[in-house]
């Protein structure tokens, strides 16, 4: 009978999310924030500001078909109330299932790979702590071969290289903050690098824009070229738009980073937008005319 | 000569009927032409009432992202944009929705939402002014976010998303239309 109970329990135990110290779930919110509030989780265009936070469904426009996103709460049936710290870690950073299944390149593992195991477990406590919502997941609605996973080993083979994000010597913890920031957690080169014709990110036009991004929108060269792209913006200007979302000119923002910024950069504290801010502007700038192409 | 006298009315009548035509077409393309020049000068006034809206917006930014000391500026900025939020739907009644201007067709199909939605960016300005009167700077920043974001529940459902409208007018970056 005691040993009975004493299974009961460990299997209820291991059924409910772990419970976590503040401080994890303190951290792991920022993380959350620095990926923009994992907003293509949340279906904000199509249901609007009820949509229910993280349970997936949103369509998300590609050139090579529309893919839904999945529901990322912890609901045990639909979501990752099953899934272990490991599996979050693998998903994020090799952009594979925990049954081995290859995960389509619209979730930017690409760009998460760079995050540390640290904030990777951080963050899955902070999303643990989020209501479970049930929402069964959406098959792509893309064309052969586009949506069969198997052919994704041939595309990570061809553009995937996961790599973390470790500081550079020589430069100063602000930098390597914003690089850490940009390059990995908020993976803003996922939107704002033009792609080759396999998908991949173009390397060689890192930040310089893109005409083709997400929800096809035209994603802006963040990249400081003058002419073309945010060279005329200061540091307090940049960090003002990360904050506030409205531009130099007091212009607002629209598309998806309205909402990243809404849902997550916002929230982020002052010294970490400064530090994205400072990190962009000491990119090489690259002249990448958008508008007129 | 009475052969010539009826071929001279017959003649007289048909260059009248003519000339009437004529002269109606004319008008008309006149008319035509001055609609034209009028919708073009319409959405060119929405325009820069839009672009003061956004230049008090900037102005504010300006002030607040680099910690000008410019006491009472704010509130001044603010209480203009709450001036210029009351000419916005008298500047939009007409159904002007050209290649020239990003103001989408739902604004007239949805009036009554549009209209609500500048009643609170008005009401979100008018906060901003009394917050930046007050000069707390711990109700003036949320103030500004919610001023800031005002702005877009007008913008999102009603314009053109900027950069969509640069991929349709190439070559035309750097332009500021909002009207």
């Amino acid at each position: 009978m005691g040993c009975g109970l004493l299974v009961a329990g460990l299997l209820l135990a291991s059924s409910a999310p772990p419970v976590r110290a503040e401080s994890e779930l303190a951290r792991g919110r920022r993380v959350f924030h620095a990926t923009g509030g994992c907003s293509c989780h949340t279906n904000y265009p199509g249901e609007g500001d009820e949509a229910p936070l993280l349970a997936g469904g949103r369509p998300l426009k590609t050139p090579f078909g529309v893919f839904y996103s999945s529901n990322i709460t912890s609901d045990i049936e639909t979501g990752l109330g099953r899934w272990s710290d490991a599996d979050f870690i693998r998903a994020m950073r090799e952009g594979l299932s925990p049954e081995g299944q290859h995960y389509f390149p619209v979730f930017p593992y690409t760009s998460f790979a760079g995050l540390s195991d640290a904030d990777l477990v951080d963050l899955k406590s902070y999303i643990d702590s989020l209501p479970r919502i049930r929402r069964a997941n959406r098959d792509p609605d893309a064309p052969f071969p586009f949506s069969w996973r198997p052919a994704l080993a041939g595309w990570k083979w061809l553009n995937f290289a996961p790599e973390r994000v470790v500081d550079e010597s020589g430069q100063s913890a602000e930098w390597n903050r914003g690089r850490y920031l940009v390059s990995a957690a908020a993976h803003c080169g996922e939107c704002h690098t033009p792609r080759t014709l396999t998908g991949g990110l173009d390397r060689s036009m890192w930040l310089a824009g893109s005409s083709d991004g997400p929800e096809g929108e035209l994603a802006p060269n963040i990249t400081p070229d003058r002419k073309t792209g945010i060279g005329r913006w200061s540091i307090p200007d940049l960090v003002w738009y990360l904050e506030m979302g409205i531009k130099p000119d007091g212009d607002d923002t629209q598309g998806l980073m309205s909402e990243v910024i809404e849902h997550g950069y916002t929230h982020l504290p002052a010294s970490d937008l400064k530090a994205i801010a400072i990190y962009l502007e000491s990119l090489a700038p690259i002249e990448n005319d958008l508008y007129s192409k | 000569m009475i052969r010539t006298t009826r071929f001279s009315f017959s003649t007289f009548l048909r260059l009248t009927i003519s000339a009437i035509l004529i002269g109606s077409l004319g008008f008309a393309n006149a008319a035509l032409a001055d609609s034209h020049e009028n919708d073009a000068a319409q959405v060119e006034y929405r325009q820069t009432l839009m672009e003061i809206v956004g230049a008090n917006m900037g102005a504010m930014g300006d002030i607040m992202k680099n910690g000008l000391t410019l006491p009472g500026h704010v509130a001044v900025h603010a209480g203009q944009m709450a001036e210029m939020a009351q000419l916005i739907a008298p500047a939009f009644k007409n159904n002007i929705a050209t290649d020239a201007t990003d103001a989408k067709q739902k604004i007239w199909q949805d009036w009554t939402k549009f209209e609500s939605a500048i009643g609170d960016f008005e009401e979100a300005a008018r906060n901003l002014q009394a917050a930046a009167k007050g000069g707390d700077m711990a109700t003036v920043g949320p103030a500004m976010k919610a001023l800031g974001k005002s702005c877009g529940g007008c913008h999102k459902p009603f314009r053109k998303p900027k950069e969509e409208s640069f991929k349709s007018k190439a070559g035309h970056a750097g332009h500021d239309d909002h009207g």
